[in-house]
């Protein structure tokens, strides 16, 4: 197996899921967004975004909070530190791929 | 397609930081403020009592109208906004948590103007550095500090404030177009016109540019409600 064929196998699968990969990338820019918002700023549809999002908090990626702004019920997601660091991992790998391939970040 | 050739998307953090003004709130509240401390300011230099209100006097009383609403401003602005946005925005588009504003200092305004392409992460809207602290430090200048200018005061001031808020918004992610602005720096030749005297000339300018992002505010805000319209199903909860 070459080093690169490692590389990729070493990746983690959980996060390489492209809708996965979407919340991620948003948690990672903001400290907390709700469900609605990850919704609209992902393009998921509710089901879809409550499998990934549960995925994501069993790995312990995400944690998942209701808590209320005013009188409004919120779902709040942010990443774990656990889940910082995952994708953190996954990003330098990602990107050590590419550059090794020749091609920029 | 080469990698070198495709766009690079905004960042998520930036995206973020953006979608605080989606609604105009932010604007709202701050122009509605400065609206009303500088009316406030005007009130009492016309109302007040000449031992209040002496033309020899340094530093008007009415300054100290303004600048004690504009530091409540400061003080509960976020947990307003925060009280007005679960009403009106968290429902309808969502909640996030936008990425910490810098340091509001001169040098981070003049780094941030100055680089090529804006930090990914980076809050570059920074509302209170590009627009807050502007009209702030003119109304310091020209009010606290008495009227240096005299009748030329407000009709060379509204042009001054408006390139300001053009240069200093134009690399945000929330820059003010230079049309809207024209209207706002427009406003000078017309108090020009107008002969306005010398005495009121002070809090005209803050009025002006709070009547302008109050303005700007509301035409926002209908905008966004009339395209995010509340959610039917939106009862007591959702997810």
């Amino acid at each position: 197996m070459t080093p690169q064929a490692q590389e990729i196998a070493q990746l983690d699968r959980l996060i390489h899921e492209p809708a996965r990969l979407t919340i991620m990338l948003i948690l990672d820019g903001v400290s907390e967004a709700d469900f609605l918002y990850l919704q609209r700023e992902g393009g998921f549809t509710q089901g879809n975004l409550s499998g990934h999002l549960a995925k994501l908090e069993d790995a312990g990626y995400v944690e998942i909070e209701k808590k209320f702004k005013g009188k409004v019920p919120l779902t709040v997601c942010r990443l774990t530190s656990h889940g910082k660091t995952a994708y953190t991992r996954y990003s330098e790998r990602m990107r050590a791929l590419f550059r090794g391939n020749g091609k920029a970040d | 397609m080469s990698i070198e050739t495709l766009e690079k998307p905004p960042s998520y953090g930036r995206r973020a930081a953006s979608y605080w003004f989606i609604d105009g709130l932010p604007e709202l509240l701050f122009g509605l403020t400065v609206v009303l401390f500088s009316f406030l300011g005007l009130l009492f230099r016309i109302d007040a009592p000449t031992r209040w209100m002496r033309p020899g006097l340094r530093v008007q009383p009415d300054s100290w109208i303004f600048f004690g609403g504009l530091a409540l401003y400061y003080y509960l602005e976020r947990r307003v906004l925060d009280i007005l946005k679960s009403r009106v925005t968290y429902p309808r588009t969502g909640y996030v948590n936008p990425p910490e504003e810098r340091e509001g200092k001169v040098e981070t305004l003049v780094v941030l103007n100055l680089r090529p392409t804006p930090p990914l992460k980076e809050n570059v809207t920074s509302f209170r550095l590009r627009t807050v602290w502007p009209v702030l430090t003119f109304a310091w200048l020209f009010w606290l500090n008495g009227n240096l200018l005299d009748r030329w005061l407000a009709p060379s001031l509204m042009p001054a404030i408006a390139i300001t808020l053009y240069l200093a918004n134009r690399k945000s992610d929330h820059p003010y177009s230079w049309r809207s602005l024209l209207i706002l720096g427009l406003t000078g030749p017309a108090l020009f016109l107008i002969n306005v005297p010398a005495y009121y000339q002070q809090p005209l300018p803050a009025l002006l540019v709070g009547g302008w992002l109050s303005g700007r505010g509301v035409l926002t805000l209908i905008h966004y409600l009339h395209s995010n319209p509340y959610p039917r199903n939106m009862v007591k909860g959702r997810a």
